[in-house]
């Protein structure tokens, strides 16, 4: 597994798997959440176009609720491919992370 | 819930909707949606309503949108749009050619008045250094205040240039009349001396030539694009000669082109159509060092515009380094801005942007016309929109509809005021003596983008309040056939009475104006001017000095000696143009300071000639050495200045020549009559004596251009550099007056379109109120009321607007009128008659307009308006 994901992206998808199923506002509300920033709708939903293209995320067509106008959400899961893919970052992070020493490091 | 009371921003929603692909739509959309009630519980609803259009406007990304040709433009509705209003303004024909002919007309003279405007506000704006260069003057302090002075002094330049670090450049300037030699004949022009730093300061750029050091030799001549085709047509400029004579030097210098400069705009302070180097000046050597008579400009070019604080702070010890203290004491050197020049000399800009505050007024006046006239046509059009209405058209699209309509007119206008423009610009030119052209406005595609601005803003701005009033039409009225337009009647009545106060306001002034023009040009001068003929004829017009008086004499002597020239006579002066210098004088035994008074010279003829009555005294006797050295006759003024009863036995001195009154003559007006007439002395040189300047004949007037041919050739056997020309004395005089000739015009011009655009008004005014009294009228006609009732009926609502014009227009003339005339030593009262033709002549047009519409109106058939009810 060897896909380039960006920062947001695999933000997004972690925050995907951790939510099993999630749709655009929740995921807004979980990113401020956890990262305590604030984040635009319109970039989680181009991040979550790109990352239904790259096979790591599946949706469907939700139920509709008044609050949104009466129009439906889409519901967004993420494949076993894309747990692969975030699982071999982290993987990859940790097994770097042990290879740092854990040593003095002069205060700047 | 409060969730219900509040709603997103429809319009961000509505473009989302129409942008974005249908399979994104409700995830982004409800996402949004959900996200604004979400903020607006924790942040308050502006905040999450500016977030939501902010996303929305965000959302707005490629992968978001629609692909292109899946947009829905709604093109169909804007032709059908398009369509109904090319047929309604076919149908009504009429409306239309006066609709689009008054905002033309507004949008001609506006447009006009904005390009002379623009011309006057960019004046010498193509200097790329403008801002950074200076004109040094000096000002001189008197008991009295400041007195500015423009010109400077030739060693100026060098001494500056040395002491200032700031100045980057700096270049003199002077300018010379010479005659310049073309074939055998002579041309007066003027010729620029100036240094070579000249054409590097402004931005005067060479276009053949020697470019980059025209002046390399002492001969060298830079001449413009224009001149070099009109002293070289097609040919080749750049390295030939010219030859200019300079009659105040009495000395020829031949020129070698080195360089012809690029077009220049029109709009350029200065025109440097010959420029040579500046110590080519014939008489420099006298004058490279001379600090005691200023005669020229010099300019410098900074660094920086902001140095000139420094350079203002210097300048006092820079006069003393010159001079010395005392001369410190009441001098001091300043900057003048370079983008002040023009209005320094020569115009002002202050008045342009007045004139552009005008245009936008006439403007406007020409669209709230529209927007009345369309208005009140509305209950023609009241039917079609209460079926549309029942139909199921939305407001919206009735709108829509009315917009178009408006827009498809001011596009028509707007080309039509173009075109008016185009057709009328020599016209104009010529009539203001002004030069404007398309091309001084920009670049052709700039102007394309503000034509369309401008039609979509004076569209927009006419056709919305039309828009929105018939749009709000009550269907049920309508169908019914009780419509009525009511609303804004306040506003529409004001506005014709505005517009008929301007009319009255300009037609009086433009009586008055030339009432008082028509006094100045026919009043009584105290001379004659009928039938005078000046020539042209100075000692200056001839090569040899010592040949010219010999030959002068001769040509005088033939002119006298035809039998159609009564009487002739040579002098320095004549009227329009009388004063050849000023002189302090003092009558013998007076205490007090001498007096400034104007001075002239003229023959023993000119008196006759001139028919200027003597009043007491005798007339200078012909060819007397005595009289001419020791004679003056006062006029009237200067005899009332000194306290003189009579002539005989009074001496005036200036200095401490003693000089004998022969004579007083009575006032005659040797200026415009802007002016009161001031004390003249007048001096007797004979015939013979060179200082003379014209000759003066009392000619038979019949056959008077044969006359002037057999003087021609008499003239072309002389041999002088001049061609023969003369001058109708009292065109001379008329020529006195050509800005107010021009003020008239102008004047003129705007009654035509107040008067144009308040009858217009009017108009679109008479049909409102017919149509709102149309009921009534009919029912007067069917219990039996005369027509001529019925029109009074009509036309007595109007007399209370004339009357409002007039209380309000006629005191306005008057105040504005009264200033104007005090401008005038002589000046005409201002009275009733012109009072009284004004109310005649708007009435009359007010009876015109409304009579029309008012008799058309009682004639027609009562029961086509009662058969609905």
């Amino acid at each position: 597994m060897n896909l380039q994901l960006g920062v947001l992206e695999e933000m997004i998808l972690i925050l995907l798997l951790m939510k099993q199923e999630t749709y655009g506002v929740d995921i807004a509300q979980e990113y401020e959440k956890q990262l305590g920033q604030s984040i635009s709708l319109p970039a989680i939903h181009v991040v979550l176009k790109r990352l239904e293209s790259k096979g790591l995320v599946s949706s469907y067509m939700g139920e509709a609720t008044a609050e949104r106008g009466g129009r439906s959400k889409r519901m967004y899961k993420a494949s076993s491919r894309g747990f692969q893919v975030a699982k071999s970052l982290q993987d990859n992070r940790t097994r770097m992370w042990g290879l740092v020493p854990k040593l003095n490091f002069s205060p700047l | 819930m409060r969730k219900q009371l509040s709603h997103p921003p429809r319009w961000a929603e509505r473009l989302l909707q129409w942008a974005c692909r249908p399979d994104y739509v409700d995830e982004v959309l409800g996402d949004l949606n959900e996200a604004y009630y979400w903020r607006m519980e924790e942040k308050g609803r502006r905040k999450a309503a500016f977030k939501f259009v902010f996303e929305a406007l965000l959302s707005l990304r490629f992968t978001h949108l629609k692909p292109f040709y899946h947009f829905n433009f709604n093109t169909m509705m804007l032709g059908s749009y398009l369509k109904i209003a090319f047929r309604n303004l076919y149908k009504r024909k009429a409306y239309s050619v006066i609709n689009i002919l008054g905002l033309s007309v507004g949008v001609a003279a506006s447009l006009m008045i904005f390009m002379y405007a623009w011309q006057v506000l960019t004046f010498d704006d193509f200097h790329t250094n403008e801002d950074r260069i200076f004109m040094l003057y000096k000002e001189r302090i008197t008991p009295n205040g400041i007195q500015p002075t423009y010109d400077t002094w030739v060693p100026m330049k060098s001494m500056i240039k040395g002491e200032y670090p700031q100045v980057v450049a700096s270049t003199r300037r002077y300018g010379m009349t010479g005659k310049v030699k073309k074939d055998e004949a002579y041309i007066e022009e003027e010729v620029t001396f100036a240094d070579p730093e000249f054409l590097q300061m402004f931005s005067f750029e060479v276009a053949r030539g020697n470019s980059t050091n025209p002046f390399s030799s002492p001969n060298a001549l830079v001449i413009s694009n224009q001149y070099a085709e009109k002293y070289f047509g097609s040919q080749q400029a750049v390295g030939r000669e010219l030859s200019v004579y300079y009659p105040g030097e009495d000395s020829t210098i031949r020129y070698e082109v080195t360089a012809v400069l690029k077009d220049w705009p029109d709009n350029s302070s200065l025109e440097p159509d010959m420029i040579v180097a500046f110590e080519s000046l014939p008489f420099y050597e006298d004058v490279k060092n001379l600090w005691g008579g200023s005669f020229i400009d010099n300019y410098v070019m900074l660094d920086d515009p902001a140095s000139q604080y420094a350079l203002l702070d210097a300048f006092p010890a820079f006069v003393e380094k010159i001079w010395d203290k005392e001369i410190a004491g009441r001098t001091n050197f300043k900057l003048l801005p370079f983008n002040e020049y023009y209005n320094t000399f020569l115009g002002s800009q202050q008045d342009a942007k007045i004139l552009v505050f005008i245009a936008l007024g006439i403007l406007l006046m020409a669209a709230i016309n529209f927007m009345n006239l369309s208005t009140a046509h509305s209950v023609h059009r009241a039917k079609e929109i209460g079926l549309r209405k029942v139909l199921g058209a939305f407001s919206g699209q009735l709108r829509g509809q009315f917009l178009v309509e408006a827009l498809v007119l001011s596009f028509f206008a707007t080309l039509a005021g173009i075109g008016i423009v185009a057709l009328c610009m020599p016209l104009i030119n010529d009539f203001f003596d002004i030069e404007i052209a398309f091309s001084q406005i920009g670049p052709p595609v700039l102007s394309v983008g503000f034509v369309a601005a401008f039609i979509l803003l004076l569209g927009l701005m006419s056709g919305s309040y039309p828009a929105f009033f018939l749009s709000k039409i009550n269907i049920l009225e309508v169908i019914r056939g009780v419509f009525k337009t009511k609303g804004g009647r306040q506003v529409r009545n004001g506005l014709v009475v505005v517009q008929f106060s301007l009319a009255v306001f300009m037609v009086t002034g433009a009586l008055i104006v030339r009432n008082q023009l028509v006094y100045m040009q026919s009043a009584k001068m105290g001379f004659e001017k009928d039938a005078v003929v000046i020539i042209n004829a100075s000692r200056r017009d001839f090569t040899d000095r010592e040949e010219a008086s010999r030959r002068l004499k001769t040509f005088r002597d033939e002119v006298k000696a035809q039998s159609f020239v009564k009487s002739a006579s040579l002098s320095y002066s004549i009227p329009s143009n009388w004063v050849a210098g000023f002189t302090f004088v003092r009558p013998e035994g007076w205490e007090g300071d001498p007096l400034r008074m104007g001075m002239s010279y003229v023959d023993a003829n000119y008196l006759e000639t001139m028919g200027i009555k003597l009043k007491n005294g005798r007339n200078f006797l012909p060819d007397s050495e005595g009289d001419q050295r020791g004679s003056v006759i006062l006029n009237e003024a200067a005899a009332k200045a000194f306290g003189f009863d009579k002539a005989e036995g009074n001496v005036i001195l200036i200095g401490e020549n003693r000089l004998n009154v022969v004579g007083v003559v009575e006032d005659f007006h040797y200026e415009s009559m802007r002016e009161e007439i001031k004390p003249t002395l007048i001096f007797h040189r004979t015939a013979e004596n060179p200082v003379h300047r014209y000759i003066v004949c009392k000619m038979e007037m019949a056959d008077i251009s044969n006359h002037l041919s057999v003087l021609e050739e008499q003239w072309g056997t002389l041999g002088a550099t001049n061609s023969f020309t003369y001058n109708f004395l009292d065109d001379s005089m008329a020529e006195l007056y050509t800005s107010e000739q021009r003020f008239l015009r102008l004047v003129g011009l705007f009654t035509i379109i107040s008067i144009l655009i308040a009858v217009l008004g009017l108009y679109g005014l008479t049909i409102f109120v017919i149509e709102r009294k149309r009921r009534e009228i009919s029912i007067r006609k069917v219990i039996g009321a005369e027509m001529s009732n019925i029109v009074l009926l009509i036309v007595r609502d109007f007399s209370a607007w004339i009357a409002g014009g007039l209380m309000i227009g006629l005191p306005l003339a008057y105040i504005f009128l009264r200033d104007w005339l005090d401008l005038f030593h002589y000046r005409i009262d201002i009275s009733w008659t012109v009072f009284l033709l004004t109310a005649g002549v708007i009435t009359t047009l007010v009876l015109l307009t409304v009579s029309y519409q008012a008799i058309r109106a009682a004639s027609a058939n009562p029961v086509k308006y009662l058969k609905e009810d």
